[in-house]
C-alpha cells in the first residue's frame, strides 16, 4: 500500500502545477461534458450557476472560464463585467446556445477570448483552450 | 244687407215718392213741404253713405233708417195727399225691403208702425171711415201679413246662406288642416327616413310575417343588393338570411329582443359575412302591427383585423419559437455530440456507461421539447369526451414523483368530460411547476372539489411562490423565470383547459406557496 504514497503526491504536486479551468454551466450534463474532455490536461472546477462561479473565480485563482450566458441567479454577462470589475482578467470563452447574443457580448465585454456557439465541437473548444492557455 | 244695396234702395224709394207726389191729387207743387221732405229724406242717404258699414249694419241703426223711411213716405203721402192714389203701395216696398235688411223683430216692428201710420193716413184722409171699410180691415192686415211672410222669408234664407258659408267655410278649414297634416307627416316620415338611412349601421324591419318593411342603404350593402330588392319581400325567400330570420321570428314569437349576437349570413354576391346582429321585437299594444327591427352590424373588416392580429401573433410566436427551439436543441446536440465523441476515446466501461446514459437523456431531452411543441402548436381539437376519473388520474401521476410528500383528499369520483392524455399533460405540468419550486419540506396538496357543473382540482404547494410581476406572464408561451424550463408548460396547461372548456385559477404568495385551481366540466351522471 505503500507503495502509493508517492504517486499520490506525484499526482497532487502534478495537479498543482496543471493549469485550472472553471467551467460554469447551469445544466449538468454540459458541465460533466466539458469535465470529461477537459480533465487529462487541465484542472477542471465546476460551477452550477453565475453566482457560485463569481465566488469561485473572486476566491480562487483560474487560468481560463468557460461559461453560458443564460444562466439562474446572476447572468454570464454580469459574471464578466463584475469580474472586470474586480481587476479579474483571466480569459473568459463563452458558450452560448443564442448566437444573436454573439455581437452583445463583444461589444458590451472586453477580454471575451471567445465566443462559440452550442452545440460544440469538443475538438475545437480543446485546441482553442490549448491555443488560449496551452497546457 | 250690405250698405250699398241698402243706399240703392233707399234711392229708388226716393225716386218712387218723389214720382207718387208728382202724380197725386195735388200734383206736383213746387210750395209744397213734402219737398222738403224729399230733400230730407235725400240728405239722410246722404249721411248713411259716410256711416261705416260695421256701425250701419247693428240693428238698432238699421232700424232706425228704415223707420225714418215709414215716416218720411207717410209724411209724403200726408202733404200730396196721395192717399187717394196708388201710393199706399210704396208701403209694400219699404216693408218688403225692411224685412229683407233687418231680423224678424225690427220687421215686425216696422210692419207695425208702418200698418200705424197707414191706417191713421186713411182716417186722416176719410174722416169718419168705418173699421170695417175694406181699406182699413184688408190692408193694414195685408201689410202685416206681408211683412211677417217677407221677413220669416228672408231670415231663411239668410239661415240657409249663412249655413251654406259656414260650410263653406269649414270645408276650407278642414281642407286646409289635411294639407297642413299631410305636410307635416311628410316632414316626419322623411324625417326618420333619414334618420334610418343616415345609421351607420344596417337597419331591416319586418313585419309578423317576414315582409320586410325598411331597409336602410347599409343593410342593403351589407346584403350585396338594393333596398328596392328587398323592400317588401318576404325575409325568408331570401338566399342567405335563414338564420337572421330565425333570430327575428324568434323575438317576436317570445316578444323579447336578442342582444350582441354573432351570425353569418351569405349574401347576393354568394360571401359569408360574419354579422354582429341584435334583434328586437315591435308590437304596439293600440294597433295590431307586429313585427321586428333588426341591426346588423358588419364584422368582416373587424374579423379580417383579429385574423391578422393572430397571424401576426402566430408569426411573432413562430419567431419565439424557432429561437427557443434552437437553445433548447443545441444544449442536448452539444452533449450527445460530445459525449459520443468522447464515447470512442475511452475505453472505461463505466465511463462509457455514464456517456451513454447521458446521451439517452439528451436525446429524451429532444424529444419531450418535440412533444411539447405539438401539443403546444396543435390548434384547438375537439375533445373526445370520455368520462376521466380524476382521482385514478392523480395517483397514476404522482406514483412516479419521489421527494415530495403528496396528499390526495376530497371528493369521490371526480369524473370529468374530458381527454386522458390530454389531462394527464394538464396535472403533471402542474405538479411539475410545483415540484420545482419547492425546495425545504416540499409537501403538495391536491384537493377535488364538486361546485354546479364543474369539478374543481385544486393543488396547493408550499413552494417560493410566483411574484406578482411574474403572475401577469404565467400563461404567456416561451415565459420562463427557470433557467432550463421550457417556457411553454403553463401555456400547455392554459391550452389544454381552454380546450376543455375549463376555467384555471392561480392564487400565490411569495415565499409561501402556490394554490393552483383547474374547473373541469363535469361528467355527464350516466
Amino acid at each position: 500500500m505503500s507503495t502509493y504514497e508517492p504517486m499520490e503526491n506525484l499526482v497532487k504536486e502534478s495537479e498543482q502545477l496543471r493549469k485550472r479551468i472553471l467551467v460554469c454551466d447551469d445544466e449538468e450534463s454540459i458541465r460533466l461534458l466539458l469535465n470529461e474532455a477537459l480533465q487529462d490536461t487541465y484542472e477542471v472546477v465546476e460551477a452550477c450557476d453565475g453566482r457560485e462561479a463569481l465566488r469561485l473565480a473572486t476566491k480562487e485563482h483560474f487560468d481560463l472560464i468557460i461559461m453560458d450566458i443564460k444562466m439562474p441567479s446572476v447572468h454570464g454577462l454580469e459574471v464578466i463585467e463584475r469580474l472586470r470589475a474586480r481587476n479579474n482578467n483571466t480569459p473568459i470563452i463563452v458558450c452560448s446556445a443564442y448566437r444573436e447574443m454573439e455581437d452583445d457580448i463583444i461589444i458590451k465585454t472586453s477580454n471575451v477570448a471567445a465566443f462559440m456557439v452550442k452545440p460544440i465541437d469538443i475538438k475545437v473548444l480543446k485546441t482553442k483552450v490549448l491555443e488560449l492557455i496551452g497546457t | 244687407m250690405n250698405k250699398r244695396t241698402i243706399l240703392l234702395l233707399r234711392f229708388v224709394l226716393i225716386l218712387a215718392t218723389i214720382l207718387v207726389m208728382a202724380y197725386s191729387k195735388r200734383g206736383l207743387d213746387i210750395a209744397s213741404p213734402s219737398y222738403v221732405v224729399a230733400l230730407l229724406y235725400f240728405l239722410t242717404n246722404l249721411v248713411l253713405y259716410f256711416i261705416p258699414e260695421t256701425k250701419l249694419s247693428r240693428p238698432i241703426i238699421t232700424f232706425s233708417v228704415f223707420l225714418s223711411d215709414i215716416i218720411a213716405i207717410s209724411l209724403a203721402i200726408y202733404f200730396t195727399q196721395g192717399m187717394q192714389t196708388d201710393f199706399y203701395l210704396i208701403y209694400f216696398l219699404i216693408i218688403f225691403i225692411a224685412s229683407v235688411g233687418q231680423n224678424i223683430r225690427g220687421s215686425i216692428l216696422i210692419a207695425v208702425v208702418a200698418s200705424a201710420l197707414y191706417g191713421w193716413l186713411l182716417v186722416q184722409s176719410n174722416p169718419g171711415i168705418s173699421i170695417l171699410d175694406s181699406a182699413i180691415l184688408i190692408r193694414v192686415p195685408f201689410l202685416f201679413i206681408v211683412s211677417l211672410i217677407s221677413s220669416y222669408w228672408s231670415v231663411m234664407m239668410r239661415k240657409q246662406l249663412r249655413s251654406t258659408k259656414e260650410l263653406e267655410e269649414s270645408a276650407q278649414k278642414l281642407q286646409q288642416e289635411v294639407a297642413r297634416i299631410t305636410a307635416k307627416e311628410t316632414e316626419l316620415r322623411r324625417y326618420s327616413e333619414t334618420v334610418i338611412h343616415s345609421v351607420a349601421s344596417g337597419v331591416i324591419a319586418v313585419r309578423g310575417d317576414g315582409t320586410i318593411t325598411t331597409v336602410n342603404p347599409e343593410a342593403a350593402r351589407v346584403l350585396g343588393t338594393t333596398q328596392e330588392n328587398l323592400v317588401d319581400r318576404k325575409i325568408e325567400t331570401i338566399k342567405g338570411l335563414d338564420t337572421l330570420w330565425q333570430k327575428m321570428k324568434k323575438a317576436i314569437n317570445t316578444n323579447k329582443p336578442f342582444e350582441r349576437l354573432q351570425i353569418s349570413i351569405i349574401n347576393a354576391d354568394d360571401i359569408i359575412v360574419p354579422v354582429g346582429l341584435s334583434v328586437s321585437p315591435m308590437a304596439s299594444p293600440d294597433t295590431k302591427f307586429k313585427g321586428c327591427v333588426a341591426i346588423l352590424r358588419d364584422l368582416s373588416e373587424v374579423k379580417q383585423l383579429e385574423e391578422k392580429l393572430k397571424h401576426a401573433e402566430r408569426l411573432s410566436y413562430l419567431g419565439k419559437m424557432a429561437s427557443w427551439v434552437a437553445h433548447e436543441i443545441r444544449n442536448p446536440l452539444t452533449v450527445i455530440d460530445g459525449f459520443s465523441q468522447l464515447l470512442t476515446q475511452t475505453s472505461n466501461k463505466e465511463k462509457m456507461q455514464t456517456f451513454s446514459s447521458e446521451i439517452h437523456k439528451a436525446t429524451q431531452r429532444i424529444n419531450h421539447i418535440i412533444e411539447d411543441i405539438l401539443t403546444f402548436s396543435r390548434t384547438k381539437t375537439q375533445v373526445k369526451s370520455s368520462s376521466v376519473n380524476l382521482w385514478t388520474l392523480m395517483k397514476e401521476i404522482t406514483e412516479n414523483i419521489s421527494g415530495i410528500r403528496i396528499f390526495i383528499k376530497g371528493v369521490e369520483n371526480p369524473n370529468v368530460k374530458g381527454e386522458e392524455e390530454s389531462l394527464k399533460s394538464l396535472f403533471l405540468n402542474i405538479i411539475h411547476n410545483s415540484v420545482d419550486a419547492m425546495d425545504k419540506d416540499p409537501k403538495l396538496i391536491i384537493e377535488f372539489r364538486e361546485q354546479t357543473k364543474w369539478i374543481i382540482t385544486e393543488l396547493t404547494d408550499n413552494g417560493k411562490g410566483i411574484s406578482k410581476e411574474d403572475l401577469k406572464n404565467l400563461f404567456t408561451p416561451f415565459f420562463t423565470t427557470k433557467s432550463r424550463g421550457t417556457g411553454l408548460g403553463l401555456a400547455i396547461v392554459k391550452k389544454i383547459v381552454d380546450d376543455h372548456s375549463g376555467k384555471l385559477e392561480v392564487e400565490s404568495e411569495e415565499n409561501k406557496g402556490t394554490t393552483c385551481r383547474v374547473f373541469l366540466p363535469k361528467a355527464d351522471a350516466s
